[in-house]
């Protein structure tokens, strides 16, 4: 062997390797899917489309929306449970009307809706060169899907920036509360003629925008349009509500709650329906928000529930109580701290509560062997509405719980009964309410006969008269827990009345959510709402 | 491309090993017999000196009685005798055969080797900071895994490890922390193979550490140098050396020396806030236990008269953890082989490295659960109102509270790594000092994870599987049985060219280096998890889950891969061994860069002087002043992040009638001018040595800035498509004091004692942050109720390890905690606004302190290490030293305890202590016996060593060491900018003795 042979096989090799100075990342992307390999065919993008849907699966979280619309209001209270539940005390500010810009929920809330519109426009801006029919069908629903989630941002946050362009990507200011209105109506009334008009029911465009849908949005921006502009706009919101009523395509289930079952596709009541599904569609999860643990065993669940969400002694009064809520008597259980049974008024929509003892799947009694000392009752689980504190030791099993949905053997995490954004009760109360309030009469014919529709489902006495006050009683139990209590105790003039656990708000400024710290951290064009 | 390259590379290597053996057969003709006796001053024989050719670099030592035996090729053979605290000298052979040579004392280790970069130095010539550690200074007793060798040992480098896990993993750190987004660990480079993984080679096949600490001697390596380098040389064999056998084993036993002061169950019951259940349970000591451990060596070198020389070894460690269930045994192999051909011009190497290691990690969650689990508790029951689960174990249903004997006994979580390094290179001299060399390198690791949660299994906050597809919150119970299996795979292959010139030009000795280097890196993995098993029995199969046919399992799988390409030089100039410079310069490119900014060029250039070659002070031997100057990079944590990612979502579109279809999402914005971190580091430095080496010393000043900080930041969104981009946001300043001292106080013949100590102190700055964000880097308190509470972080313009939230004042009258009203709006105790820095997670300076003593056969060595000036947040005190929870938890009780205390647990300064320590980290007594006599025994050692003796330290919390890095699993796991957390899953601080043996034959 000879050295220039080495020395070959050397220079040889070095060559070959330095010929090698290649460094293109897309050459060695193996599983990572980037703007550049997505967005060739069909399927990719009905796939992008779909991403603006799925953001809505978390509807029912308890991140941001349930804790905005219900944990704010007399409906809803998480109180500090001991070591649990305290969460850096947001739960007790987002009660007590303390909430600031630097909580976690306004700012979950503003992710949650901003991401939803960030993937609209991304995906309109992608699906814009291809002029197809099909693309032009998604961006008409993914400008009306858009459009629902500026109606939220509108309703917390009233002053927001409008983003339409994904193209630009420059910081935006904000925009006033009343443009922000205009923007959600023009955009509606513009993009519903171009949806499907089908009714309930499943379907292909079961859980996605349509002609209906635009027209409840609609109905919902008119009932406020004098909290959100100072202009009132009854006679629209009438209009927009016979859009639907006259449309006969929606009506009342015969029995409430199967609105809220595990399988309710069906629901002919259901305006937009969110999917919930355990393995397609997660994040509703209001089994473990409001549940004990110990009712793993009960519903052979997948996980120990967390033992927080219930709601506030007065309001689970407004059923019971024969004054409020006049109807057929029976046994209910009661307000004092042991939860002793009492008689009262049976209201088929009590379906809202879990109260009383509570029991394993074997059928027997429901003991918690770490109940709290100075609980009354001691071991045994006992529901009661009675609430002993908002914090710090509120006892474990105090608080009516949130049984709204149909809980059942099996559950995990993630529920299956599908989320009603809006529903054809709510549509019938939207108009009762216009009508009276644009005829400055709560006794109103049509007004009583539709009330009354609600009331006779729900199987109590229908009313003779009406009061502001009585009005938003029947709406609380009616639409309890559907995120619309914030709302309606604004338009009502409630939301800043003192309740248990809440004392009455200094001022108003309360009733528009901060804009989030993180945000303005972000964007520095971005206006602080007045008060924070 | 990138394919071909691999495989042309392994037919050259094969081809280039096929070729050596024939070589070895023509190797040339070693043929005169040369012996001799080597002693010192006092006419002592001196072992294991070295001897060697000259232009070699394997030689061979003498033995217990200083004698050698070696073949040199002619008469102009010089012979190089060297060895640590002698002077190197040099002998031609001539026509002696018969060497009797007396050792001078070295006036200190100028002339030892010091491998830097690509190459090797003498000590005397290295301009930048680099510090060498040796065998005799490694850290003593039961350690297992590399860095432990080191912790405390060199200035600057700080190397922490809180609590006992066998199988924690050490944070080193090296003159604080220099990046924001990037790798936080040193790179590693084991006998020429960059980027080894630290723990390839057991503890006791290493040689010696060279530590490269400034941006000079680091910039050879570029990319990867920002954090420091430490360079890695196994043990060799000797050529013309007999076979040596060395067995060395040792036996230790470990306790837990420290556990969270917490109240017992009489405490407990007195107290009266929480429930009697009528026994007396001592949790910690349920779930822990003394831990028994051994470990084997056994080591066979040698070298033949025919140019080959090897080392290989053999071993085996068995480990407990203090923690029931909980060890590992270990397996490592290792050939260092070494062929000469074509009269000693060709050189090949071949090291291979193999490692096996299976570890029974337990759930570090018992730890907690022990400190806050009922005393009066006890561990079983036959109770159906307390045995939840049907286990047998008394359970209770509060949040994240397990019985802790039950997390450990019915729960198993494996690991089996398995790794391999193949390496081979061949060096030619083409003409005298002027040499090509090829290296490549292979690396295969594989870590395989393995879980099962039984069936009656309460505990629910079981995290398993890595990264993103981790799994947090599992129960066995809950689940019905919850069965895990993952695997990770990585492989990396290195291919390297260089070629380097050494020549005398009269006083001048020039020696360059140029070279090429190309690496690929590519990870895999698959994971799977379910749940809904009829029987525990068929734990390890995975397709008897019904959670997979019912749409519930996890599964993931990933792949993805990256590459580095480097061009470097360097030169270094020596003047008459007075004048010293060096330049060098490495143009690198990584794949994991934005389109724009792929390649970065990374520059460096140093120089030293011997001041004491004009002073000529008296009794001073050496006084080099040295000055350097480099630029390095940092990698960044993973590739693709410049690009625009879509995944996705976790939820599926809706299409009617039960047909969903999956969908995707924007998941990273796109930056395609994403460019390398760089850190610009200006290091001055002196060195010197006194009184013929009795004590030496080195001084190092540095200053180093970090521009171009990479950081996942949260972007608005929209205008973004997704809520966060890679960007370089801002520039992180640093300064330090290093300082190295080390004094033969006494040197007789009979007796020696050596003292060293090393201190370092740094400050690390954020200086800039453009980014919108007033500060990064928040952890929070965590589960139950805090998870929204802030406890850390980093803002621009402040020093990193900021400990944030507010400024405890006092207890009012009720009980209610009360905060310093900073902004004096008379809100003293909810008021964010009055939130401030309420301590500093990193030390003002950290120190080590050796002393060595040897009287006749005996030896006596200790080891103080201490870090002064860092705060730890006690979490445990955090969460449970308030009477309150004891509805549901046992209190922590240390001295803080106050039970007038009403309310809930609100974070403040009441929970952050000084947690400053000096610890007794190691003491050994160990004794040579006389084995003259015995011709089958060269050397026999015993010695017994304590570890963790003692610690002084204020802290209540089980261990002060630093937190270099906050562990939480969370949105950022391993935060580097939110050191100073102590986490309640930190193992018990444990104290173990060692017995151990070293035999040569």
């Amino acid at each position: 062997m000879k050295n220039r042979q080495i020395i070959k096989f050397l220079v040889l090799g070095t060559l070959m390797i330095s010929s090698c100075t290649k460094l293109n990342e897309e050459d060695l992307l193996y599983g990572t899917v980037t703007s550049n390999n997505f967005y060739k065919t069909d399927l990719e993008f009905a796939a992008a489309v779909g991403a603006a849907y799925t953001n809505l699966y978390n509807i029912g979280g308890n991140n941001h929306m349930i804790p905005l619309n219900e944990v704010s209001t007399d409906e809803v209270v998480v109180p500090t449970r001991g070591a649990d539940w305290g969460d850096g005390g947001h739960w007790v500010r987002l009660q007590t009307h303390t909430y600031n810009p630097t909580d976690p929920t306004p700012n979950n809330g503003w992710n949650f809706l901003y991401g939803g519109i960030a993937t609209c426009n991304r995906v309109i801006f992608n699906l814009q060169p291809l002029g197809t029919p099909q693309s032009l069908a998604y961006i008409s629903e993914l400008k009306a899907l858009r459009a629902l989630y500026y109606y939220w941002l509108l309703d917390l946050f009233g002053n927001v920036p409008i983003s339409t362009d994904f193209a630009n990507t420059a910081p935006l200011p904000s925009n006033t509360r009343q443009q922000v209105y205009d923007f959600v109506e023009t955009e509606l009334i513009a993009n519903a003629p171009q949806l499907p008009k089908n009714g309930p029911g499943d379907g292909p465009n079961y859980g996605r925008m349509n002609y209906y849908t635009c027209y409840a949005i609609l109905a919902k921006l008119y009932l406020n349009a004098q909290i959100y502009t100072g202009t009132a706009h009854w006679d629209k919101a009438i209009s927009a509500c016979d859009t639907i009523i006259n449309a006969a395509k929606y009506s009342l289930m015969a029995n409430y709650k199967d609105n809220f079952a595990q399988k309710n596709q069906g629901s002919t009541e259901i305006i937009m329906a969110i999917p919930q599904d355990h393995v397609y569609a997660k994040g509703f999860n209001m089994c473990m928000m409001t549940l004990n643990p110990l009712h793993q065993n009960t519903y052979n669940m997948s996980n120990q529930p967390w033992n927080g969400f219930a709601t506030i002694q007065e309001f689970y009064q407004s059923y019971i109580d024969p004054v409020q809520n006049p109807g057929p008597q029976g046994t209910v259980t009661g307000l004092d701290p042991n939860g002793t049974p009492i008689t009262g008024t049976i209201d088929a929509r009590l379906s809202n509560f879990i109260t009383g003892p509570q029991f394993l799947a074997d059928g027997s009694l429901m003991k918690d062997n770490g109940a709290d000392l100075t609980d009354p009752n001691g071991p045994p689980v006992t529901f009661t509405p009675y609430i002993n504190e908002l914090q710090p030791n509120a006892w474990r099993q105090a608080g009516a719980r949130i049984g709204k949905w149909q809980f059942y053997s099996g559950m995990t995490t993630d529920l299956d009964n599908d989320w009603a954004v809006f529903r054809y009760a709510d549509i019938l109360l939207v108009k009762a309410e216009a009508t009276a309030r644009q005829s400055s009469n709560w006794n109103a014919a049509v007004t009583l006969a539709l009330v009354n529709q609600i009331r006779t489902r729900a199987a109590v006495t229908p009313f003779a008269s009406l009061t502001a006050d009585t009005f938003l009683a029947e709406r609380g139990r009616e639409m309890f827990c559907e995120l619309f209590r914030r709302q309606d105790l604004i338009r009502f003039g409630k939301y800043n009345s003192a309740w248990r656990f809440h004392t009455a708000d200094a001022d108003a400024h309360v009733n528009l959510f901060p804009i989030p710290a993180t945000q303005i951290t972000a964007n520095p064009k971005l206006t602080q709402n007045p008060g924070y | 491309m990138q394919y071909t390259v691999p495989k042309s590379l392994k037919f050259t290597c094969i081809l280039l090993l096929i070729l050596s053996i024939p070589f070895g057969l023509l190797a040339q003709d070693a043929n005169i017999p040369v012996k001799g006796k080597l002693i010192d001053g006092t006419g002592q024989p001196l072992p294991n000196v070295s001897v060697a050719l000259k232009g070699k670099t394997t030689g061979i030592s003498t033995d217990k009685n200083g004698n050698f035996e070696i073949m040199v090729p002619n008469k102009n053979s010089v012979l190089v005798f060297s060895s640590v605290g002698f002077q190197t000298q040099e002998l031609v052979v001539g026509d002696r055969q018969n060497f009797d040579v007396t050792m001078a004392n070295s006036a200190n280790t100028l002339n030892e080797v010091v491998v830097v970069g690509y190459g090797s130095l003498q000590s005397k010539e290295v301009t930048s900071a680099i510090t060498s550690v040796k065998p005799e200074q490694f850290n003593k007793g039961n350690v297992t895994a590399v860095a432990g060798l080191l912790q405390g040992k060199v200035a600057g480098l700080s190397i922490s490890k809180p609590g006992g896990d066998p199988n924690g993993s050490y944070t080193i750190r090296l003159r604080g922390l220099s990046t924001l987004g990037a790798n936080t660990q040193p790179l590693i480079v084991l006998d020429g193979v960059v980027g080894a993984n630290i723990n390839s080679i057991d503890p006791n096949d290493i040689k010696s550490f060279d530590i490269l600490k400034d941006g000079s001697a680091a910039a050879i390596y570029g990319t990867r140098g920002s954090q420091g380098v430490i360079i890695i040389t196994s043990k060799t064999g000797s050529q013309n050396s007999i076979p040596r056998l060395t067995f060395s084993g040792y036996t230790s036993v470990e306790n837990p020396a420290k556990f969270t002061p917490h109240m017992t169950a009489s405490e407990f019951k007195a107290l009266g806030k929480g429930t009697d259940y009528g026994t007396s349970t001592d949790w910690d000591k349920e779930i822990t236990r003394t831990a028994l451990s051994y470990n084997l060596n056994l080591n066979l070198s040698g070298g033949s008269e025919s140019g080959t020389s090897y080392s290989a070894s053999l071993n085996y460690r068995n480990n407990q953890g203090v923690a029931i269930t909980t060890g590992f045994n270990s397996l490592n192999a290792r050939l260092n082989l070494m062929q000469k051909a074509l009269h000693d011009k060709l050189v090949f190497h071949v090291n291979l490295y193999t490692e096996t290691k299976n570890e029974d990690l337990g759930y570090d969650a018992a730890f907690k659960y022990a400190t806050i689990f009922n005393p009066t508790a006890p561990v079983k029951t036959t109770d159906p109102a307390f045995d939840l689960s049907g286990g047998g174990y008394f359970e209770q249903n509060f949040i994240d509270y397990a019985n802790p004997v039950a997390v450990l006994q019915q729960n198993s979580h494996t690991y089996q790594i398995k790794g391999t390094i193949i390496a081979g290179s061949g060096e030619y001299e083409f003409i005298k000092g002027l040499k090509f060399m090829l290296r490549y390198a292979q690396q295969n690791t594989s870590q395989y994870e393995s879980a099962y949660l039984p069936r009656t299994s309460f505990f629910n906050r079981a995290t398993l599987g890595n990264g993103a597809s981790a799994v947090s919150n599992l129960s066995g119970f809950a689940r019905g049985g919850y069965g895990y299996k993952g695997d990770d795979e990585s492989f990396n292959q290195l291919f390297e060219s260089i070629l380097t010139y050494n020549v005398k030009l009269k006083d001048l000795n020039i020696s360059a280096v140029a070279g090429y280097s190309y690496q690929y890196f590519e990870y895999q993995g698959t994971s799977a998890g379910g749940g809904n098993f009829i029987t525990d029995a068929s734990a390890d199969n995975l397709s008897s889950a019904l959670d997979f046919a019912a749409g519930l399992g996890n599964v993931n799988s990933y792949k993805n891969a990256n590459k580095l390409i480097a061009f470097f030089g360097r030169l270094n100039l020596n003047y008459q061994d007075w004048a010293f410079l060096s330049g060098s310069l490495r143009q690198e490119g990584s794949s994991e860069f934005g389109q724009n900014n792929k390649w970065g060029l990374f520059p460096a250039i140093s120089g030293g002087l011997d001041i004491n070659h004009f002073t000529k002070f008296e009794n001073v031997n050496n006084l080099k002043l040295r000055a350097s100057y480099g630029i390095t990079g940092s990698l960044p944590i993973g590739p693709y992040l410049s690009l625009e990612k879509l995944s996705t979502t976790g939820n599926y579109f809706y299409r009617g009638n039960n047909v969903w279809i999956q969908t995707y999402a924007p998941s990273q914005n796109d930056n395609p001018n994403l460019r390398w971190e760089k850190k610009a580091e200006f290091d001055l430095g002196l060195d010197f040595s006194m009184s013929n080496g009795r004590l030496t010393g080195t001084l190092d000043y540095y200053n180093r800035t970090t521009s171009d900080l990479l950081f996942n930041v949260t972007v608005a969104v929209p205008p973004n498509a997704a809520n966060n981009t890679w960007e370089n946001i801002g520039t992180l300043k640093s300064y330090g004091f290093e300082l190295a001292l080390g004094y033969d106080v006494i040197s007789t013949k009979q007796f020696t004692w050596n003292t060293a100590v090393n201190f370092s102190t740094y400050h690390v700055n954020l200086a800039q942050l453009n980014i919108p964000n007033s500060y990064v880097g928040a952890t929070n308190l965590g589960t139950p109720g805090q998870e929204a509470t802030q406890i850390t972080r980093a803002v621009a313009g402040q020093n990193i390890g900021i400990l944030y939230g507010w400024k405890f004042s006092h207890i009012s009258p009720t009980g209610k905690y009360k905060f310093v009203d900073i902004n004096k709006n008379g809100n003293d105790s909810t008021d964010i606004a009055d939130q401030t820095v309420i301590g500093n997670g990193l030390p003002n300076f950290e120190f080590g302190w050796n002393n060595t003593f040897r009287y006749k056969n005996w030896d006596l060595n200790f080891f103080f290490r201490g870090s002064i000036g860092h705060q730890l947040i006690n979490t445990f005190r955090a969460f449970y030293e308030n009477a309150n929870v004891a509805t549901s938890y046992n209190i922590v009780n240390t001295k803080y305890f106050n039970p007038n205390i009403t309310d809930g647990q609100v974070f403040s300064s009441l929970f952050v202590e000084d947690a400053s320590f000096v610890k007794l980290d190691n003491a050994t007594i160990g004794y040579n016996f006389n084995v003259n006599g015995t011709k089958l025994i060269r050397s026999f050692r015993a010695y017994l060593t304590g570890q963790n003796l003692f610690t002084i330290t204020n802290y209540t919390g089980v261990d002060p060491e630093v937190r270099y890095l906050d562990p939480a699993v969370g949105t950022t796991p391993n935060n580097v900018l939110a050191p100073g957390v102590d986490r309640r899953e930190t193992w018990v601080y444990t104290r173990s003795f060692t017995f151990g043996v070293n035999i040569g034959f």
